[in-house]
């Protein structure tokens, strides 16, 4: 044993076991990492229009707050979740959907009306009425959503 | 180089002459009903990392355990196979355990020196079907709920200390929120922690005394 390496019962034996143990452990292996890893690669759910309100409550020049609630199911727990949109137009026609997301860490940001300009309260970050970078420690202007107008309706795109 | 590896490792671990030890015993002429407990060890640690897995997902409360069971099932890729093993190894363990302990009482295996192999074994087996019982509630169905309903009042026939019994499986007079909390801390630490000393014992045991020939005729 040891130096030859020709292929006896014993050496044989010792290959085919360790063989099958890897089988085996691969066979376990690769559902596991998918187990794991599946629901973080899941992509997210498809988006969807959700419905804002009435294009005629937008105020002229000044962001308009909106809530909406819509349903998001994580795992298998079903979530009623809020959305809380700022609208924006200046015509009447065009309509920007701003997130009230403050893109520093997430905090929520409000309509200062005396200032005109969006405050975060965490780290006082502040943006411009069309959600532009104005101070502070935030790193992109605000996020927005896809806006449609049917029949005198807001719809934005989300999920 | 993987050589020299192995060398520069094993003369700090000496794990080769462990190994030699466990594996490369000399072992009397056997048959296959000598790969019976091996069996058990193969499926128990099958047992051992599904549930690790299991519990990734599963919640054990009321409201949420049905569901994420069936979010496991359903939705998780491999969830199906993780659980389908679980589930199906549960009764191969129970199965294996049983066959392995019949050939060691017919072959007389439990004799001197082995009464603490035997003895550790026999805890063991009761410790499985311990987790069958407690596993059995897990998913929060019909089948497992009135199953555990079932079982602890059999439990509750006990002369005397019948009642409380059932009181202390179910951590009060009915089947709840409690007994389902309850019966997963028992399945996921109390068992397993318990089973693996036992078996590490158990096999200490099966290394160190060997394992016993087939009887011969006479004997
Ligand atoms: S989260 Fe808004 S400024 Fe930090």
């Amino acid at each position: 044993m040891g130096e030859d390496k020709e292929i006896n019962r014993r050496n044989f034996m010792s290959l085919a076991t360790w063989a099958i143990g890897a089988l085996i452990g691969a066979g376990l292996g690769i559902p596991a990492i998918a187990y794991i890893v599946g629901p973080a690669l899941q992509r997210l759910e498809a988006q969807e229009w959700i419905r804002l309100g009435s294009a005629a409550k937008v105020e002229l020049g000044t962001p308009t707050l909106f809530k909406t609630k819509i349903e998001r199911k994580t795992g298998w727990i079903v979530n009623e979740d809020e959305i809380t949109v700022y609208v924006l137009t200046e015509d009447g026609r065009d309509f920007v959907a701003m997130s009230n997301i403050c893109t520093h860490l997430g905090c929520r940001i409000r309509w200062v009306a005396d200032s005109g300009q969006f405050f975060c309260p965490c780290h006082n970050g502040v943006f411009d009425k069309d959600g532009g970078i104005v101070s502070g420690p935030v790193p992109r202007p605000l996020d927005r959503f896809e806006l449609k107008v049917e029949d005198g309706q807001l719809y934005i795109l989300g999920g | 180089m993987a050589t020299r590896i192995g060398n520069w490792l094993d003369e700090r671990f000496g794990w080769r002459r462990v190994w030699e030890v466990i594996f490369l015993r000399k072992v009397p002429k056997v048959n296959w009903l000598y790969t019976l407990g091996s069996a058990t060890l193969f499926v128990g640690i099958n047992q051992m990392v599904t549930g690790i897995l299991l519990t990734i997902y599963y919640v054990p409360s009321p409201d949420q355990a049905y569901d994420s069971v069936q979010y496991i099932t359903t939705q998780v890729p491999a969830g199906w196979l993780i659980r389908g093993l679980h589930h199906w190894g549960a009764s191969a363990m129970i199965v294996l355990s049983v066959l392995h302990m019949l050939r060691v009482i017919f072959y007389g295996a439990y004799k001197y020196p082995r009464e603490m192999t035997w003895i550790t074994g026999i805890i063991s087996g009761i410790i499985v079907i311990g987790f069958g019982f407690t596993g059995y509630l897990l998913p929060w169905d019909q089948k497992a709920f009135w199953a555990t309903t079932v079982g602890t009042r059999i439990a509750e026939v006990t002369p005397i200390i019948g009642p409380w019994i059932l009181r202390i499986m179910r951590g009060g007079e009915e089947l709840t929120a409690v007994t389902l909390a309850r019966f997963f801390g028992v399945h996921v630490w109390f068992l397993p922690a318990t089973l693996a000393v036992l078996i590490l014992i158990h096999l200490y045991l099966v290394v160190r005394i060997g394992i016993s020939a087939v009887p011969k005729r006479g004997e």
